[in-house]
Protein backbone atom coordinates (compact mmCIF):
# COMPACT_ATOMS: atom_id res chain seq x y z
CA UNK A 1 0.00 0.00 0.00
CA UNK A 2 3.40 2.50 0.59
CA UNK A 3 4.41 1.96 -2.88
CA UNK A 4 1.08 2.96 -4.16
CA UNK A 5 1.01 5.87 -2.41
CA UNK A 6 4.23 6.78 -3.39
CA UNK A 7 4.00 6.47 -6.84
CA UNK A 8 0.90 8.01 -6.32
CA UNK A 9 2.46 11.41 -4.71
CA UNK A 10 5.19 11.20 -7.90
CA UNK A 11 2.42 10.49 -10.31
CA UNK A 12 0.48 13.52 -8.78
CA UNK A 13 3.31 15.71 -8.90
CA UNK A 14 4.06 15.11 -12.04
CA UNK A 15 0.62 15.78 -13.39
CA UNK A 16 0.65 18.88 -11.37
CA UNK A 17 4.01 19.84 -13.60
CA UNK A 18 2.08 18.24 -16.74
CA UNK A 19 -1.06 20.30 -15.78
CA UNK A 20 0.92 23.90 -15.12
CA UNK A 21 3.22 23.07 -18.12
CA UNK A 22 0.43 21.88 -20.89
CA UNK A 23 2.59 24.81 -22.34
CA UNK A 24 5.61 22.69 -23.71
CA UNK A 25 8.01 24.43 -21.33
CA UNK A 26 11.62 24.24 -20.92
CA UNK A 27 14.23 25.88 -18.60
CA UNK A 28 15.52 28.83 -19.96
CA UNK A 29 15.21 30.05 -16.35
CA UNK A 30 17.89 28.17 -15.30
CA UNK A 31 20.01 29.57 -17.78
CA UNK A 32 18.84 33.41 -17.12
CA UNK A 33 20.33 32.74 -13.95
CA UNK A 34 24.02 32.60 -15.20
CA UNK A 35 22.73 35.97 -16.59
CA UNK A 36 20.66 38.05 -14.46
CA UNK A 37 19.18 36.11 -11.52
CA UNK A 38 15.86 36.51 -12.60
CA UNK A 39 13.54 34.06 -12.21
CA UNK A 40 11.12 33.57 -15.20
CA UNK A 41 9.91 30.80 -17.17
CA UNK A 42 10.04 31.05 -20.62
CA UNK A 43 8.54 29.18 -23.26
CA UNK A 44 10.24 28.08 -25.91
CA UNK A 45 9.32 27.44 -28.90
CA UNK A 46 8.76 23.58 -29.95
CA UNK A 47 10.60 22.67 -32.96
CA UNK A 48 8.54 19.81 -34.96
CA UNK A 49 10.61 17.29 -37.07
CA UNK A 50 10.91 17.73 -40.33
CA UNK A 51 9.47 15.65 -43.12
CA UNK A 52 11.83 13.53 -45.04
CA UNK A 53 11.92 15.89 -48.36
CA UNK A 54 14.29 18.02 -46.74
CA UNK A 55 17.87 16.88 -47.90
CA UNK A 56 21.53 18.48 -46.83
CA UNK A 57 23.94 19.41 -49.17
CA UNK A 58 26.89 17.59 -47.32
CA UNK A 59 25.55 13.51 -47.59
CA UNK A 60 24.58 11.84 -50.49
CA UNK A 61 21.93 10.31 -51.77
CA UNK A 62 22.55 7.15 -50.91
CA UNK A 63 23.70 8.30 -46.94
CA UNK A 64 20.79 7.66 -44.36
CA UNK A 65 19.51 11.03 -43.56
CA UNK A 66 19.13 11.97 -39.98
CA UNK A 67 15.31 12.42 -41.05
CA UNK A 68 14.63 8.57 -41.91
CA UNK A 69 12.27 6.47 -39.65
CA UNK A 70 14.74 3.93 -39.13
CA UNK A 71 17.72 6.43 -38.02
CA UNK A 72 14.90 8.28 -35.71
CA UNK A 73 13.60 5.01 -34.56
CA UNK A 74 16.93 3.64 -33.13
CA UNK A 75 17.64 7.42 -31.64
CA UNK A 76 14.50 7.62 -29.74
CA UNK A 77 14.99 4.00 -28.31
CA UNK A 78 18.66 5.12 -27.04
CA UNK A 79 17.01 8.26 -25.96
CA UNK A 80 15.19 6.66 -23.33
CA UNK A 81 12.21 7.39 -21.85
CA UNK A 82 12.43 8.41 -17.77
CA UNK A 83 9.64 9.99 -16.66
CA UNK A 84 11.06 11.26 -13.44
CA UNK A 85 13.81 13.40 -15.34
CA UNK A 86 11.65 14.66 -18.44
CA UNK A 87 9.33 16.26 -15.82
CA UNK A 88 11.49 16.99 -13.26
CA UNK A 89 10.30 19.73 -11.26
CA UNK A 90 10.83 23.54 -13.30
CA UNK A 91 11.81 26.36 -11.23
CA UNK A 92 8.01 28.62 -11.74
CA UNK A 93 6.31 29.86 -8.40
CA UNK A 94 6.19 27.42 -5.65
CA UNK A 95 2.37 26.04 -5.81
CA UNK A 96 1.77 23.72 -3.37
CA UNK A 97 0.98 20.20 -5.25
CA UNK A 98 -2.42 18.90 -6.27
CA UNK A 99 -3.09 14.94 -4.64
CA UNK A 100 -5.84 13.10 -6.35
CA UNK A 101 -7.58 10.02 -5.23
CA UNK A 102 -7.37 7.50 -8.05
CA UNK A 103 -7.91 3.80 -8.88
CA UNK A 104 -5.30 1.59 -10.33
CA UNK A 105 -6.25 1.87 -13.75
CA UNK A 106 -6.80 5.52 -13.51
CA UNK A 107 -3.28 5.32 -12.53
CA UNK A 108 -2.37 3.35 -15.34
CA UNK A 109 -4.36 5.87 -17.36
CA UNK A 110 -2.67 8.67 -16.28
CA UNK A 111 0.88 7.16 -16.59
CA UNK A 112 -0.11 6.64 -20.39
CA UNK A 113 -0.95 10.14 -20.81
CA UNK A 114 2.59 11.28 -19.18
CA UNK A 115 4.61 8.82 -21.51
CA UNK A 116 2.69 10.35 -24.67
CA UNK A 117 3.17 13.82 -23.12
CA UNK A 118 7.11 12.66 -22.62
CA UNK A 119 7.15 11.69 -25.96
CA UNK A 120 5.92 14.94 -27.53
CA UNK A 121 8.46 16.82 -25.26
CA UNK A 122 11.43 14.58 -26.41
CA UNK A 123 11.07 14.98 -30.30
CA UNK A 124 13.99 15.57 -31.71
CA UNK A 125 14.74 19.11 -33.00
CA UNK A 126 15.69 19.36 -36.64
CA UNK A 127 19.12 19.04 -38.18
CA UNK A 128 19.76 20.95 -40.90
CA UNK A 129 23.74 21.75 -43.08
CA UNK A 130 24.28 25.78 -42.73
CA UNK A 131 22.51 28.25 -44.83
CA UNK A 132 24.37 30.05 -47.30
CA UNK A 133 24.35 33.59 -47.51
CA UNK A 134 22.02 35.83 -49.15
CA UNK A 135 23.81 38.21 -51.90
CA UNK A 136 20.85 39.20 -54.30
CA UNK A 137 21.21 42.69 -55.37
CA UNK A 138 17.96 43.80 -56.87
CA UNK A 139 19.06 47.03 -58.60
CA UNK A 140 22.29 49.94 -58.72
CA UNK A 141 21.05 53.20 -58.77
CA UNK A 142 24.04 55.24 -59.13
CA UNK A 143 21.56 58.34 -58.95
CA UNK A 144 20.58 57.85 -55.82
CA UNK A 145 24.38 58.15 -54.36
CA UNK A 146 24.60 60.18 -51.10
CA UNK A 147 21.54 60.56 -50.70
CA UNK A 148 20.81 59.75 -46.51
CA UNK A 149 23.75 58.47 -44.35
CA UNK A 150 22.13 55.56 -42.99
CA UNK A 151 20.48 52.59 -44.74
CA UNK A 152 16.52 52.13 -45.23
CA UNK A 153 15.43 48.27 -44.36
CA UNK A 154 12.04 47.59 -45.67
CA UNK A 155 9.96 44.15 -44.35
CA UNK A 156 6.61 43.16 -45.75
CA UNK A 157 4.24 42.65 -43.05
CA UNK A 158 2.17 40.52 -44.56
CA UNK A 159 0.65 38.38 -42.43
CA UNK A 160 0.34 35.51 -44.33
CA UNK A 161 3.31 34.43 -45.50
CA UNK A 162 6.11 32.59 -44.07
CA UNK A 163 9.32 34.04 -42.67
CA UNK A 164 11.53 32.22 -44.91
CA UNK A 165 9.65 33.74 -47.86
CA UNK A 166 9.21 37.60 -46.67
CA UNK A 167 10.47 40.20 -48.52
CA UNK A 168 13.03 42.28 -46.66
CA UNK A 169 15.88 44.26 -48.34
CA UNK A 170 17.83 47.04 -47.57
CA UNK A 171 18.59 50.55 -49.74
CA UNK A 172 22.07 51.22 -48.98
CA UNK A 173 23.10 55.16 -48.53
CA UNK A 174 25.01 54.52 -52.05
CA UNK A 175 21.92 53.68 -54.16
CA UNK A 176 22.33 49.97 -54.09
CA UNK A 177 18.88 47.82 -53.67
CA UNK A 178 19.70 44.46 -51.93
CA UNK A 179 17.87 41.67 -50.10
CA UNK A 180 19.05 41.39 -46.60
CA UNK A 181 21.59 39.08 -45.15
CA UNK A 182 20.28 36.64 -42.89
CA UNK A 183 21.72 37.89 -39.79
CA UNK A 184 19.08 41.29 -40.38
CA UNK A 185 16.61 38.53 -41.79
CA UNK A 186 16.16 37.47 -38.02
CA UNK A 187 16.46 40.20 -36.07
CA UNK A 188 13.36 42.05 -38.37
CA UNK A 189 11.59 39.14 -38.02
CA UNK A 190 12.23 39.43 -34.73
CA UNK A 191 11.17 42.97 -34.24
CA UNK A 192 7.95 42.95 -36.34
CA UNK A 193 6.89 39.35 -35.25
CA UNK A 194 8.22 38.66 -31.76
CA UNK A 195 8.87 35.44 -30.81
CA UNK A 196 8.62 34.03 -26.98
CA UNK A 197 11.83 33.72 -25.59
CA UNK A 198 13.96 35.09 -28.07
CA UNK A 199 16.33 37.99 -28.14
CA UNK A 200 17.38 40.58 -31.01
CA UNK A 201 20.77 40.02 -29.69
CA UNK A 202 22.27 36.50 -28.91
CA UNK A 203 22.52 36.43 -25.20
CA UNK A 204 26.28 36.70 -23.74
CA UNK A 205 26.40 33.36 -22.84
CA UNK A 206 27.22 32.09 -26.47
CA UNK A 207 30.42 33.54 -26.69
CA UNK A 208 33.25 30.90 -25.80
CA UNK A 209 34.39 31.62 -23.01
CA UNK A 210 30.93 31.78 -21.23
CA UNK A 211 30.01 28.41 -22.86
CA UNK A 212 33.06 27.02 -21.20
CA UNK A 213 32.28 28.35 -17.40
CA UNK A 214 28.55 27.01 -18.54
CA UNK A 215 29.76 23.64 -19.33
CA UNK A 216 31.81 23.40 -15.96
CA UNK A 217 28.53 23.90 -14.35
CA UNK A 218 26.97 21.14 -16.37
CA UNK A 219 24.23 22.99 -17.89
CA UNK A 220 24.26 21.50 -21.03
CA UNK A 221 20.96 21.06 -21.87
CA UNK A 222 20.20 24.70 -20.48
CA UNK A 223 22.37 25.86 -23.16
CA UNK A 224 21.11 23.33 -26.29
CA UNK A 225 17.46 24.73 -25.10
CA UNK A 226 18.55 28.20 -25.20
CA UNK A 227 20.06 27.78 -28.72
CA UNK A 228 16.95 26.54 -30.02
CA UNK A 229 14.76 28.87 -28.98
CA UNK A 230 17.23 31.91 -29.79
CA UNK A 231 18.88 30.82 -33.03
CA UNK A 232 17.40 29.33 -36.39
CA UNK A 233 18.49 25.38 -37.13
CA UNK A 234 20.83 26.46 -40.17
CA UNK A 235 22.11 29.34 -38.64
CA UNK A 236 25.83 29.26 -37.93
CA UNK A 237 25.34 30.12 -34.59
CA UNK A 238 23.28 27.16 -33.99
CA UNK A 239 25.16 24.83 -35.37
CA UNK A 240 28.70 25.67 -33.58
CA UNK A 241 27.07 25.79 -30.36
CA UNK A 242 25.49 22.48 -30.87
CA UNK A 243 28.95 21.44 -32.22
CA UNK A 244 30.66 22.69 -29.06
CA UNK A 245 28.37 21.41 -26.54
CA UNK A 246 29.02 18.06 -27.86
CA UNK A 247 32.40 18.31 -28.11
CA UNK A 248 32.42 18.76 -24.50
CA UNK A 249 30.49 16.21 -23.27
CA UNK A 250 32.45 13.80 -25.41
CA UNK A 251 35.56 15.28 -24.11
CA UNK A 252 34.81 14.95 -20.25
CA UNK A 253 31.89 11.91 -21.17
CA UNK A 254 28.98 13.65 -19.00
CA UNK A 255 26.15 11.43 -21.12
CA UNK A 256 23.95 11.25 -18.76
CA UNK A 257 23.34 14.56 -18.65
CA UNK A 258 21.25 14.38 -21.92
CA UNK A 259 20.45 10.71 -21.56
CA UNK A 260 16.73 11.57 -21.45
CA UNK A 261 15.62 15.12 -23.06
CA UNK A 262 15.57 16.03 -26.75
CA UNK A 263 19.07 16.80 -27.97
CA UNK A 264 20.06 12.91 -27.34
CA UNK A 265 19.55 12.06 -31.07
CA UNK A 266 21.05 14.60 -32.21
CA UNK A 267 23.82 14.28 -30.27
CA UNK A 268 24.43 10.57 -30.68
CA UNK A 269 24.10 11.55 -34.99
CA UNK A 270 27.04 14.10 -34.57
CA UNK A 271 29.41 11.68 -32.50
CA UNK A 272 28.59 9.17 -35.31
CA UNK A 273 29.31 11.62 -37.98
CA UNK A 274 32.72 12.39 -36.91
CA UNK A 275 33.18 8.50 -35.76
CA UNK A 276 34.03 8.98 -32.06
CA UNK A 277 31.04 7.17 -30.54
CA UNK A 278 33.46 4.92 -28.58
CA UNK A 279 33.15 6.89 -25.16
CA UNK A 280 29.01 6.86 -26.19
CA UNK A 281 29.30 2.65 -26.39
CA UNK A 282 31.93 2.61 -22.87
CA UNK A 283 29.23 4.42 -20.96
CA UNK A 284 26.00 2.75 -21.71
CA UNK A 285 27.70 -0.34 -21.10
CA UNK A 286 29.19 0.84 -17.71
CA UNK A 287 24.96 1.57 -17.37
CA UNK A 288 24.30 -2.08 -18.43
CA UNK A 289 22.13 -0.89 -21.52
CA UNK A 290 23.27 -3.67 -23.82
CA UNK A 291 20.53 -2.90 -25.71
CA UNK A 292 21.05 1.00 -26.82
CA UNK A 293 24.45 -0.39 -27.64
CA UNK A 294 23.96 -2.78 -29.87
CA UNK A 295 21.16 -0.09 -31.44
CA UNK A 296 24.04 2.77 -31.70
CA UNK A 297 26.46 0.01 -33.42
CA UNK A 298 23.43 -0.74 -35.64
CA UNK A 299 23.33 3.10 -36.55
CA UNK A 300 26.92 3.27 -37.03
CA UNK A 301 26.72 0.49 -39.86
CA UNK A 302 24.11 2.14 -41.66
CA UNK A 303 25.86 5.39 -41.56
CA UNK A 304 28.94 4.45 -42.75
CA UNK A 305 27.89 1.48 -44.77
CA UNK A 306 31.83 0.99 -46.24
CA UNK A 307 33.82 0.74 -43.18
CA UNK A 308 35.31 -2.44 -42.42
CA UNK A 309 33.07 -3.30 -39.22
CA UNK A 310 30.21 -2.78 -41.13
CA UNK A 311 31.11 -5.19 -43.82
CA UNK A 312 32.30 -7.38 -41.30
CA UNK A 313 28.74 -7.61 -39.57
CA UNK A 314 26.95 -7.66 -42.68
CA UNK A 315 28.67 -10.89 -43.90
CA UNK A 316 28.06 -12.61 -40.40
CA UNK A 317 24.87 -11.56 -40.00
CA UNK A 318 25.48 -11.02 -36.51
CA UNK A 319 23.41 -9.65 -34.09
CA UNK A 320 23.12 -8.38 -30.22
CA UNK A 321 26.62 -8.92 -28.41
CA UNK A 322 28.02 -10.40 -31.31
CA UNK A 323 27.92 -6.57 -33.23
CA UNK A 324 29.75 -5.25 -30.51
CA UNK A 325 32.72 -7.53 -30.34
CA UNK A 326 32.69 -6.57 -34.40
CA UNK A 327 32.82 -3.60 -33.56
CA UNK A 328 35.45 -3.39 -31.47
CA UNK A 329 37.82 -5.38 -32.90
CA UNK A 330 37.51 -3.11 -36.49
CA UNK A 331 36.40 0.22 -35.39
CA UNK A 332 37.29 1.54 -31.88
CA UNK A 333 40.32 2.84 -29.77
CA UNK A 334 38.79 1.55 -26.52
CA UNK A 335 38.77 -2.08 -27.90
CA UNK A 336 39.78 -3.49 -24.26
CA UNK A 337 37.15 -1.59 -22.34
CA UNK A 338 34.56 -3.13 -25.02
CA UNK A 339 35.66 -6.39 -24.39
CA UNK A 340 35.96 -6.53 -21.00
CA UNK A 341 32.56 -4.89 -20.08
CA UNK A 342 31.26 -7.39 -22.90
CA UNK A 343 32.59 -10.14 -20.71
CA UNK A 344 31.46 -8.73 -17.35
CA UNK A 345 27.59 -8.92 -18.64
CA UNK A 346 27.93 -12.15 -20.05
CA UNK A 347 29.26 -13.45 -16.68
CA UNK A 348 26.67 -11.44 -14.94
CA UNK A 349 24.02 -13.12 -17.45
CA UNK A 350 24.94 -17.02 -17.36
CA UNK A 351 24.62 -16.15 -13.47
CA UNK A 352 21.25 -14.90 -13.53
CA UNK A 353 20.34 -17.45 -15.56
CA UNK A 354 22.41 -20.28 -13.43
CA UNK A 355 20.71 -18.60 -10.51
CA UNK A 356 17.38 -19.42 -12.11
CA UNK B 1 -30.41 65.05 -27.94
CA UNK B 2 -28.79 62.48 -29.90
CA UNK B 3 -26.29 63.74 -32.87
CA UNK B 4 -28.34 62.88 -35.62
CA UNK B 5 -24.64 64.08 -37.95
CA UNK B 6 -23.13 61.15 -36.88
CA UNK B 7 -25.80 58.46 -37.05
CA UNK B 8 -26.86 59.63 -40.48
CA UNK B 9 -23.55 60.96 -42.04
CA UNK B 10 -21.32 57.87 -40.84
CA UNK B 11 -20.43 55.99 -44.48
CA UNK B 12 -20.50 59.45 -45.80
CA UNK B 13 -17.36 61.43 -46.19
CA UNK B 14 -17.22 63.16 -49.38
CA UNK B 15 -13.71 63.11 -49.54
CA UNK B 16 -10.97 60.01 -50.62
CA UNK B 17 -8.72 58.09 -49.17
CA UNK B 18 -5.40 58.68 -48.90
CA UNK B 19 -2.19 56.67 -47.85
CA UNK B 20 0.22 58.74 -45.46
CA UNK B 21 2.31 59.17 -42.31
CA UNK B 22 0.26 59.57 -38.98
CA UNK B 23 2.40 60.63 -36.16
CA UNK B 24 2.65 58.04 -33.20
CA UNK B 25 3.63 58.10 -29.73
CA UNK B 26 2.91 61.84 -29.39
CA UNK B 27 3.63 61.79 -25.85
CA UNK B 28 7.27 61.52 -26.43
CA UNK B 29 8.99 64.89 -26.82
CA UNK B 30 11.81 64.35 -30.01
CA UNK B 31 11.23 61.01 -30.75
CA UNK B 32 9.32 60.84 -33.99
CA UNK B 33 7.75 57.65 -34.70
CA UNK B 34 5.26 57.40 -38.03
CA UNK B 35 2.56 54.98 -38.66
CA UNK B 36 1.76 54.32 -42.38
CA UNK B 37 -2.15 54.51 -42.34
CA UNK B 38 -4.61 54.54 -44.87
CA UNK B 39 -7.17 57.27 -43.52
CA UNK B 40 -10.22 59.82 -45.09
CA UNK B 41 -8.30 63.09 -46.76
CA UNK B 42 -10.15 65.66 -44.23
CA UNK B 43 -9.11 63.49 -41.26
CA UNK B 44 -6.68 64.80 -38.56
CA UNK B 45 -3.18 63.69 -39.29
CA UNK B 46 -3.01 61.70 -35.73
CA UNK B 47 -6.86 61.41 -35.60
CA UNK B 48 -8.88 57.88 -36.59
CA UNK B 49 -7.79 56.15 -39.93
CA UNK B 50 -8.70 53.26 -41.66
CA UNK B 51 -6.17 50.31 -41.71
CA UNK B 52 -2.48 50.82 -40.31
CA UNK B 53 -0.52 49.78 -43.21
CA UNK B 54 3.36 49.99 -41.74
CA UNK B 55 5.47 52.03 -40.01
CA UNK B 56 7.91 54.34 -40.38
CA UNK B 57 10.85 55.34 -37.67
CA UNK B 58 12.94 58.31 -39.40
CA UNK B 59 15.98 57.75 -36.51
CA UNK B 60 18.57 55.59 -37.28
CA UNK B 61 18.96 52.48 -34.69
CA UNK B 62 22.44 51.26 -33.62
CA UNK B 63 22.90 49.22 -36.64
CA UNK B 64 22.62 52.61 -38.74
CA UNK B 65 19.20 51.83 -40.34
CA UNK B 66 16.45 53.15 -40.48
CA UNK B 67 13.43 50.75 -40.29
CA UNK B 68 10.23 50.95 -42.98
CA UNK B 69 7.53 48.35 -43.01
CA UNK B 70 4.92 47.74 -45.82
CA UNK B 71 2.05 45.87 -45.67
CA UNK B 72 2.28 45.56 -49.18
CA UNK B 73 -1.26 42.90 -49.52
CA UNK B 74 -3.21 45.67 -48.16
CA UNK B 75 -1.40 48.83 -50.48
CA UNK B 76 -2.52 47.13 -53.22
CA UNK B 77 -5.94 46.65 -51.78
CA UNK B 78 -6.07 50.45 -51.15
CA UNK B 79 -4.65 51.63 -54.41
CA UNK B 80 -7.11 49.56 -56.10
CA UNK B 81 -9.82 51.20 -54.05
CA UNK B 82 -8.99 54.34 -55.21
CA UNK B 83 -6.14 55.43 -52.41
CA UNK B 84 -3.71 58.39 -53.28
CA UNK B 85 -0.26 58.31 -51.62
CA UNK B 86 1.24 61.39 -50.33
CA UNK B 87 4.77 62.86 -51.33
CA UNK B 88 6.60 60.71 -48.31
CA UNK B 89 4.82 57.60 -48.75
CA UNK B 90 5.65 57.71 -52.25
CA UNK B 91 9.62 58.65 -51.98
CA UNK B 92 9.44 55.38 -49.69
CA UNK B 93 7.92 53.08 -51.79
CA UNK B 94 9.84 54.29 -54.47
CA UNK B 95 13.46 53.53 -52.38
CA UNK B 96 11.89 49.90 -51.42
CA UNK B 97 10.77 49.23 -55.06
CA UNK B 98 7.49 48.92 -55.14
CA UNK B 99 7.07 51.87 -57.23
CA UNK B 100 9.33 53.63 -59.65
CA UNK B 101 11.93 56.08 -58.19
CA UNK B 102 10.13 59.57 -57.14
CA UNK B 103 11.85 62.45 -58.92
CA UNK B 104 12.44 64.18 -55.97
CA UNK B 105 14.50 61.40 -54.42
CA UNK B 106 16.73 61.70 -57.00
CA UNK B 107 17.14 65.64 -56.81
CA UNK B 108 17.43 65.47 -53.50
CA UNK B 109 20.40 63.38 -53.62
CA UNK B 110 22.02 65.54 -56.46
CA UNK B 111 21.64 68.91 -54.25
CA UNK B 112 23.21 66.74 -50.96
CA UNK B 113 26.60 65.99 -53.02
CA UNK B 114 26.60 69.28 -54.77
CA UNK B 115 26.29 70.42 -50.85
CA UNK B 116 29.13 67.81 -50.09
CA UNK B 117 31.54 68.86 -52.67
CA UNK B 118 30.92 72.62 -51.99
CA UNK B 119 31.72 71.98 -48.34
CA UNK B 120 34.54 69.87 -49.63
CA UNK B 121 36.27 72.27 -52.52
CA UNK B 122 35.78 75.34 -49.10
CA UNK B 123 37.94 73.07 -46.76
CA UNK B 124 40.32 72.63 -49.64
CA UNK B 125 40.63 76.15 -50.05
CA UNK B 126 40.80 77.41 -46.66
CA UNK B 127 43.88 74.66 -46.02
CA UNK B 128 45.60 76.37 -49.25
CA UNK B 129 45.01 79.61 -47.58
CA UNK B 130 46.34 78.99 -44.26
CA UNK B 131 49.60 76.94 -45.32
CA UNK B 132 50.07 80.32 -47.61
CA UNK B 133 49.79 82.29 -44.31
CA UNK B 134 52.35 79.73 -42.78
Amino acid sequence: MLKGHRRLDDVTTNMAALGTARRLLRTCSRVKNVQRGEQRSVRCGLRTLCSGTRDHALSDNTRPQFTDPAVQDLLTRMTGLDLQKVFRPIKEELKPPTYKLMTDQQLEEAVELATQQAEKLLQMPPLLSERKPISDVLSVDKILDGMDTAKYVFTDITYNILHRERFIVVREPDGTLRKASWEERDRLVQVYFPKEGRKLTAPLIFKEGNLKMVFSQDRHEDVLDLCLVQFEPDSSDYIRVHAATYEDLDKHGKYELLRSTRHFGGMTWYLLGARRADGLIVDMLKRDLLQDAVSLVSLFHMVHPHSESAQEAASQQAAGADLLKIYADKESQKSGYIELALQAYEQLTTKKSSAE
Amino acid sequence: MVHLSSLLLKNYHGGYVVIRLALAGHKQANRPFYRIVAAYNKRARDGKYLEQLGSYDPLPNIYNEKLVSFNFDRIKYWIGCGAHPTKPVAKLLGLAGFFPLHPMTITEAERRRAQTELIATEDVLQEGQKEAEV
